[in-house]
């Protein structure tokens, strides 16, 4: 059973149940250290292990899920080493020999940066205590288990993988929605743990079989290792105040069919599992041949988010190129300040372009590319869901960077230097990254295709000595520029032909060397890709956001049937055909950009109806004022929400401007009702507030808006300052909507003739009575108590 | 105290919770293309600018009064109705969240189409991301049979006084994220959430 491998095309592999929920009916009490507790009932542990060993499983896990230097020491002063040795040997004597003994590491209890305070490497050495006191203890293989970040995952197997060679199993945990708590799918938590040397990926904990199920159906065609399934005994439930898995041994075995046509190929259960379950399954799953991984390699990439597989099949795959302080002043400025502010907007633009990848490159003088690259790369992992290219010549940053990235990258790139082929292909390797393989050799370049290809075989029998695939790598067809060498693109179109169809693995050019000292860039740029593409090309790295590239790159995918179903196409080019207009009276033009909320065109339309002798004041009176009506009944009628109200009122408030000089002094603000605005003292919550006097102000009452915050004296100055008809106070909390009151009795105190109305998140219309105040439920309702207030 | 910190908390925007809270009405209202990728547009760059952090903190119950819970910790909350919210819990979880400042700036620098759906983005997401500690904690205590209260209670709730945040945000030490008080014990910046939740 040792070879665990060849064990698992045999039959599906039982793994054990419960162990905290076992101990806890065995007596283990609640509050105390459960490493601990175990130690000193060695006989309560040993039978639990035993249980699952004759209930039929073929690995049992050590009691040291939490035996971690962070989540013993709030229990004491315990040696990490020594305990999980000693669980270890317990476990070991139990099982007899007739069962695995896997060595259980479960999460730190802190979060690993860029996502948690815990330093990476920090928490690397916590695992490796931990790995090294079960290994002490002699464990057959290793079980990472219930993690809900991939980093954390990341930094444990890392651990492993650094001290042993053993088989070692990765699980994640996932919510409801099939992502874990730090947001990872099942898909890109397998790409990324496979390509580190996890030897099986899957799930624990957290969801019942039924959903687990989704989850291994989702990944197995992703899935190069095996897969491992650990669900509950059901959803928990609470009965009588305590926490309760309902399902029952049958139940839960009654899913065996289904997880092993989907391909689960070890199983067992976590929380409300008992040796009873663990029997009814394995009585009924043995049934079933195994279905070992569908794939021996896969072309993805992963960020800590998201997964991109390359398929050569598939639509183009766009690298971001835009974050490179080449030839960027204000870029190499901010890199050499340690900001990263720029490196963010171009992240988020790429990615919101259509950026599947992002290149990070920071090499220029004055920066420290190792400490700039990890920065980025944290920095990165939490604002942007792309998965990342590493672009660097400094080794020591590629390797920093890799270790980090929480996710898979893409190294761009290996060539056949001899120093960058040895140093590169062992990084590539241990971190599971994928490679752009660059078919240089030397300093000098080759031009022509057949020394190309000489060099990418040369790199390509190195990299599969390390165990690299072609499924791993991915061929840079060297664009370089036409104006130094006529033949440049036709030696880069047969590299890049030659790779799809004899290594049928993924290909990139950085598409815009091509036309280097041309005039009309853009244009060769967008011809080349098109050439590129029905040569061959899977990838390229652009710039997304040029709009020329993005309409051939949309172009090619439609023709050569890369885009199912023309779906990408078509929805880019109904969305701007969209919004053309029939031919309406400049007056109803007014009319509907104010119920349509269109801020753009509503100035230059109000500019055409004066110019058509259109006066202002008929303009306000007959087009505007019915326009924002009509808005305030759709909104009281649920046809419009708050965005278009809002929407209309700044679209009317554009066009109250423009039209202020034209105004007669009746219609203008100059004349009008004083309304007073403020949110009361000690309430810094003003939005709505805000919502409220642009509303009023766009019904011709001038509005004086006092802001967030203000004192008592300071409304009641501002009320005898402006001789305020009106009075709108707003509060959000509840402890400062008394304060309203305050500002009612001074009012009165003062003999002032305002009256007054109330609103915000807590006010009641009872509470506005109470006060002696008018209650307005939103800015539409505001409008018309003000209008009533004031007999307009 | 053992505090976890959560330097991002990464959660997608709760989509139907900001139409809801902006008003939308389901069969309802009806949105233009150009109107709805608009406020998608909006949602999502308030995304990018909130950067969620949070911190958690799971105390002992050491007793109970009919008006104070003392914590064993020595830390004591003063209200008859969070000793009621309490009843039968032997643990609670104290937690706090920020949304951060830059959106706080967005919001006031911005149109007031763009700062209400930035506002309300903010705010469903500061409130989803308590429900997001409430989880990390609960994976960990469903291992132990204890599961944590759905509802929360925060301070200005009832009879527990709004000073209690300063208690709140001292055990969890949430200046370390920007996070400060007002004179009246208002959080700053203004998206910022602190609750407490019961342990069974």
């Amino acid at each position: 059973m040792k070879n665990i491998s060849g064990f698992l095309r045999k039959r599906v592999f039982i793994l054990d149940g419960a162990i905290g929920t076992e101990l806890q009916k065995k007596g283990m009490p609640s509050g105390v250290c459960p490493e601990g507790w175990c130690l000193d009932n060695k006989e309560i542990v040993t039978s639990v292990h035993r249980d699952y060993v004759s209930a039929g499983s073929d690995v049992v896990y050590t009691c040291t899920f939490g035996a971690n230097k962070l989540k013993l020491s709030k229990y004491g002063n315990f040696n990490v080493r020594k305990i999980n040795k000693e669980l270890t040997q317990i476990a070991k004597k139990a099982v007899k020999g007739k069962a695995l003994v896997a060595g259980s590491i479960g999460p730190s209890g802190k979060f690993i940066e860029p996502f948690g305070p815990l330093g990476f490497e920090e928490a690397v050495n916590i695992f490796k205590d931990q790995v090294k006191g079960l290994l002490d203890g002699g464990v057959d293989l290793f079980t990472i288990e219930t993690m809900m970040d991939i980093q954390e995952a990341r930094a444990a197997l890392i651990a492993v993988k650094e001290l042993s060679d053993k088989f070692t199993i990765v699980t994640m945990t996932y919510e409801k929605d099939g992502r874990s708590l730090n947001g990872v799918d099942p898909a890109t938590a397998l790409i990324t743990l496979q390509s580190l040397g996890a030897d099986a990926v899957g799930c624990n904990c957290s969801t019942g079989p039924k959903r687990m199920v989704d989850f291994i159906k989702m990944i197995k065609p992703y899935a190069k290792v095996p897969l491992v399934a650990k669900p509950n005994a059901g959803m928990p439930q609470l009965v009588d105040g305590k926490t309760v898995f309902s399902m029952n041994p049958q139940e839960f075995a009654s899913y065996s069919s289904a997880f092993a046509s989907c391909g689960v190929n070890l199983m067992g259960g976590c929380c409300g599992t008992t040796p009873a379950h663990i029997k009814a399954l394995k009585r009924k799953i043995s049934k079933f041949k195994p279905i070992m991984p569908l794939v021996k390699s896969i072309s993805a990439v992963s960020s800590a988010r998201k997964s991109v597989i390359l398929d050569v099949d598939g639509p183009l795959v766009m690298i971001g190129e835009c974050i490179n302080p080449t030839g960027k002043k204000d870029l190499a400025d901010d890199l050499r300040n340690k900001r990263t502010s720029i490196v963010r907007r171009l992240a988020k633009d790429q990615e919101n372009a259509g950026a599947a990848l992002l290149d990070i490159n920071v090499g220029t003088s004055g920066v420290d590319e190792k400490e700039m690259m990890v920065n980025i790369i944290k920095m990165l992992s939490v604002s942007c869901d792309a998965s990342l290219t590493i672009d660097s010549t400094k080794i020591d940053a590629i390797e920093a960077a890799l270790r980090i990235y929480p996710g898979r990258a893409l190294i761009n790139s290996i060539s056949a230097e001899p120093a960058k082929i040895k140093r590169l292909l062992p990084l590539a390797k241990k971190y599971g990254a994928m490679f752009v393989l660059l078919p240089l050799s030397g300093k000098r370049i080759p031009h022509k295709f057949e020394e190309r290809k000489a060099i990418i075989e040369e790199v390509l029998t190195k990299a599969k000595e390390f165990g690299f695939t072609t499924d791993d790598i991915i061929v840079d067809g060297m664009a370089m520029s036409v104006s130094s060498n006529p033949d440049a693109a036709i030696e880069t179109l047969k590299t890049i032909s030659w790779a799809n169809k004899r290594l049928k693995c993924n290909t990139v050019v950085g598409l815009s060397n091509i036309s280097f000292g041309m005039p009309q860039r853009a244009q060769i740029n967008a011809e080349f890709l098109a050439m590129a593409r029905a040569s061959g090309l899977t990838m390229a790295i652009v710039n997304p956001m040029n709009e020329r590239l993005t309409l051939s790159r949309l172009c090619t995918d439609l023709l050569m049937n890369r885009d199912r179903d023309a779906r990408e196409y078509i929805s880019r080019f109904t969305k701007k055909e969209s919004t053309q207009k029939v031919d309406l009276s400049i007056e109803d033009k007014v009319s509907l950009a104010i119920i349509e909320g269109n801020r753009d065109d509503i100035e230059s339309l109000v500019s055409q109806a004066l110019k058509s002798s259109i006066s202002a004041d008929r303009l306000v009176k007959q087009a505007m004022i019915p326009a924002i009506d009509k808005v305030g009944d759709f909104f009281d009628k649920k046809q419009y929400f708050l965005p278009q109200l809002i929407a209309s009122a700044e679209s009317m408030k554009i066009a109250f401007n423009f039209l202020a000089p034209h105004l007669k002094k009746t219609t203008s603000t100059s004349k009008q009702t004083v309304v007073i605005l403020a949110t009361v003292k000690d309430d810094i919550h003003d939005i709505g507030k805000n919502i409220v006097a642009l509303m009023i102000k766009n019904h011709s009452f001038n509005v004086v808006d006092l802001g967030s915050d203000v004192s008592t004296e300071k409304i009641i100055t501002e009320i005898k300052r402006h001789k305020a008809c009106v009075v709108g106070l707003s509060a959000l909390m509840t402890t400062t909507m008394v304060n309203m009151k305050d500002v009612i009795f001074a009012a009165k105190n003062e003999k002032l003739n305002c009256r007054f109305i109330v609103g915000g998140a807590v006010i009641t219309k009872k509470y506005a009575q109470s006060l002696g105040a008018e209650y307005a439920s939103d800015g539409v309702d505001a409008v018309r108590v003000v209008k009533k207030l004031t007999g307009k | 105290m053992n505090v976890n910190y959560f330097e991002n908390i990464i959660i997608a925007p709760p989509k139907e919770r900001i139409y809801a809270r902006l008003k939308f009405a389901k069969g309802k209202t009806v949105l233009e293309d150009s109107q709805a990728l608009e406020v998608e547009e909006h949602i999502s760059q308030a995304a990018s600018l909130i950067n969620i952090k949070g911190a958690g903190v799971i105390a002992g119950v050491k007793d109970v009064e009919p008006n104070k819970v003392i914590l064993s910790d020595g830390i004591v909350f003063e209200s008859q109705q969070l000793v009621k919210f309490l009843e039968g819990c032997s643990q609670i979880l104290i937690m706090g969240a920020t949304a951060g400042q830059k959106i706080i700036d967005a919001i006031s620098e911005n149109n007031l189409t763009a700062s209400v759906v930035f506002d309300a983005t903010a705010s469903e997401m500061i409130d989803e991301s308590l429900n997001w500690i409430v989880n990390y904690f609960s994976r960990q205590l469903v291992r132990e049979s204890k599961h944590i209260t759905k509802r929360r209670y925060s301070a200005g709730y009832g009879d527990f006084t709004l000073d209690n945040q300063k208690i709140i945000c001292d055990t969890l030490d949430l200046k370390r994220f920007g996070v400060s008080l007002t004179q009246s014990y208002i959080l700053t910046p203004e998206k910022s959430v602190t609750a407490i939740a019961g342990i069974r």
